[in-house]
């Protein structure tokens, strides 16, 4: 199944969704997407002026340009995702190095497609990263 | 030489103007740079910067902010931009020009960008980036020298001037048409005044819109922004060249407010989104009340803005509203003072805000020669701002003072 | 590149005792038509999607827990993101923080592979304010 991770490039969410059987949905892919576009030279992302407007299906224009261009490209996963996983309270250096509105909007798109999702805490030490990795296994591989 | 500007930005990628920012800093020899950070930078210079964002990408701006204030990270200037409309970008954005400002000798400029920027925008903005790294020398003259001539072409107005021996001894202005036919009559003006031919002016300084085509035309020894020209045209009017002051030139299309420190610009904000922040809407205020332009200052000091209330403030609706006030029966005074007001509180709200206003503050260009704006411009930032003899004249003053370095 | 171009970063976790330098080579020694590149964290690998996964499937059969890895958008040594061009890539700092995290990870992994369940943490709960008043109080 299709498995939408927030943060959406974490590294450790991806692996656990790859490693227990599921199709990470990641940022990493979204933006592969783009940069492979040799149509278009857009550089450093080619995320361009079309992809800002389309984000105008998910928040309004008078939500900054940054917040639309973002929701661009993670809103058509959450809208192709058959389940997600959210890590919250993770420090700000992890997760994608961007914007807060967006991102607690991510986690409201989830919510609203009503998809199964888990969320998981970030594990400070070694019993609560057990506790993390079992309950991350649990839920992957109970998802038909 | 490359010249590197730093940048300390959130959402420019993603709104899909960062190819935009790097296209306007290579064409004018920059090169965007990005200070290096490590996560432990960011936790250290957040706390040390006092600020907490919630956005990551504001932490990392100001992580990057505090490797240049180290001097850890080498760079010649630096843009700070932000998505227009975030409220916690807006604050940082603005609280960390400050820190650089406070930190650092380099040129800061801020900007608030929308997904539909485009290079052309930036252009002014970094080229005056630029000139202030690579030509200090030349922006430190403070005298003029030999037999000069500084054009000016503006959007709204051409002007000339020349001089010699750091006297004004010509000059003239028109309404903008045919940049070089403009230019050429305002040049001929002025040098008749002045009683000089072409074959004598030893260097001429170009500026504003129309630079690089007047430059070609004329041969001009000096191609520059009017950022730069014009500080430079204002502290040499208002003989403000040592210390510290503002600028505020609120134009036809665009409005700048420039802080300098002995004559040198090191932080500027320049708009041009809004009609109503700026000379024309003065202009098409004139034309429904039927007068002249020129007419409009001295009313308006005459009126009191209170009493002809607008409840808008663009160009469309704004001067709506005035016209209804007259049909109220209210003066042409007030509604002159009216109009005033608004421009004046529209400038300091829309770009003053991004600069740390410094005293005196010095008002140029060819709106500041409507004394009921520089009221209300007083009114709005509690001090009455300088206007120098020929206020007007400032880019064509500056390009005349600067163009003398060649010599 | 083709579509199916996947470039694969390999994270190795700060508790194992694998180098960088032992990882590369191995996925070198794997002989599979790949661009191999060594990194402070581990490596980078870069091929079509189907060679990708054929390494990524030997390196966890070989270091099932310690060795993580995640896609990369960008190829190897793309100017858009190139360090030398512009300074670290806005995701420096994640890639930072997880290496970090990886330890505890590795750890986990072993548990549950060894039977470890997951087991539901106690909901932490603020204090009612009268209680909070009359701890105030007392001091």
């Amino acid at each position: 199944m299709k498995v939408f991770i927030d943060p959406p490039n974490s590294l450790v969410l991806f692996d656990l969704v790859e490693r227990f059987g599921h199709e990470p949905l990641s940022a990493m892919a979204a933006i592969q997407e783009k940069v492979d576009n040799l149509e278009v030279d857009m550089p450093p992302m080619n995320v361009t002026l079309d992809d800002v407007v389309r984000g105008l299906k998910y928040a309004g224009v008078e939500v900054p340009s940054g917040i639309r261009g973002r929701l661009a490209l993670w809103g058509p996963m959450i809208d192709e995702a058959d389940a997600a996983i959210i890590m919250d309270d993770c420090p700000y250096s992890f997760g994608c190095v961007g914007c807060e509105r967006s991102n607690l909007m991510v986690k409201y798109l989830i919510k609203r497609r009503g998809i199964p999702a888990l969320h998981v805490s970030y594990p400070e030490d070694d019993e609560q990263a057990v506790n993390f990795v079992a309950q991350t296994k649990e839920f992957l591989e109970g998802l038909q | 030489m490359t010249i590197k500007i730093a940048q300390l930005s959130c959402g420019t990628e993603y709104s899909s103007v960062q190819y935009e920012i790097e296209k306007a800093a290579r064409s004018v020899g920059a090169k965007i740079v990005y200070p290096d950070v490590s996560a432990a930078d960011i936790d250290e210079a957040v706390k040390r910067f006092g600020f907490n964002p919630r956005s990551p990408q504001l932490k990392l701006m100001i992580a990057r902010a505090a490797q240049l204030a180290d001097e850890k990270y080498d760079a010649d200037a630096v843009f700070i931009t932000t998505c227009f409309r975030c409220a916690e970008a807006a604050l940082v954005r603005n609280e960390l020009r400050r820190f650089i400002q406070d930190n650092t000798r380099l040129p800061v400029v801020t900007y608030s960008f929308t997904e539909r920027l485009k290079a052309s925008q930036l252009l002014t903005r970094m080229e005056a980036l630029v000139t202030i790294v690579t030509r200090k020398e030349l922006l430190a003259r403070e005298r003029q020298t030999g037999l000069t001539a500084g054009l000016d072409s503006g959007s709204s107005t051409t002007k000339a001037v020349i001089m010699q021996d750091n006297k004004i001894i010509g000059k003239d202005w028109t309404p903008s048409g045919d940049v070089v036919k403009s230019a050429t009559q305002v040049l001929e003006n002025a040098m008749k005044q002045a009683g000089v031919e072409l074959k004598d002016i030893e260097a001429i300084g170009t500026t504003g819109y129309g630079r690089f085509t007047l430059g070609d035309h004329f041969g001009a020894k000096l191609v520059q922004e009017e950022l730069t020209v014009n500080s430079k045209g204002a502290v040499w009017l208002a003989d403000r060249q040592r210390g510290e002051a503002t600028i505020i030139d609120i134009g036809g299309m665009d409005n700048k407010a420039i802080t300098v420190r002995d004559g040198v610009p090191d932080n500027f904000t320049m708009g041009g989104i809004c009609a109503g922040a700026s000379g024309r809407f003065l202009e098409m205020t004139s034309r429904r009340m039927k007068i002249d332009v020129t007419e409009l200052g001295a009313l308006a000091d005459k009126g009191n803005w209170r009493n002809a209330k607008m409840n808008y403030y663009c160009s469309v609706f704004g001067i709506q509203d005035l016209v209804t006030t007259l049909g109220e029966g209210k003066s042409f005074e007030d509604v002159a003072a009216a109009a005033c007001h608004s421009v004046a509180e529209q400038v300091y709200e829309q770009q003053l805000q991004e600069i740390d206003v410094r005293h005196p503050i010095i008002q140029v260009g060819g709106t500041s020669l409507i004394s009921g704006l520089v009221t209300q411009v007083g009114e709005v930032l509690g001090e009455k701002p300088i206007v120098p003899p020929d206020s007007q004249y400032i880019g064509a003053v500056g390009g005349a003072l600067l163009s003398s370095g060649f010599l | 590149m083709s579509e199916q171009r996947e470039t694969r970063l390999f994270m190795i976790s700060p508790r194992s005792m694998l180098t960088p330098d032992q990882l590369s080579r191995m996925v070198h020694a794997f002989g599979e038509e790949a661009i191999v590149k060594e990194t402070c964290y581990g490596c980078l690998v870069e091929a079509p999607r189907e060679t990708v996964l054929r390494i990524l499937a030997r390196v966890r059969e070989r270091y099932p827990n310690e060795v993580f890895s995640k896609v990369r958008a960008y190829p190897c040594s793309d100017p858009r993101r190139c360090r030398a061009q512009h300074g670290t890539r806005p995701g420096y700092a994640q890639l930072e923080a997880e290496w970090a995290l990886l330890s505890h990870i590795q750890y986990a992994l072993d548990r549950v592979d060894a039977g470890a369940k997951y087991v539901p943490p106690k909901e932490k709960k603020r204090i009612p304010v009268n209680d909070f008043k009359k701890i105030c109080e007392v001091q």
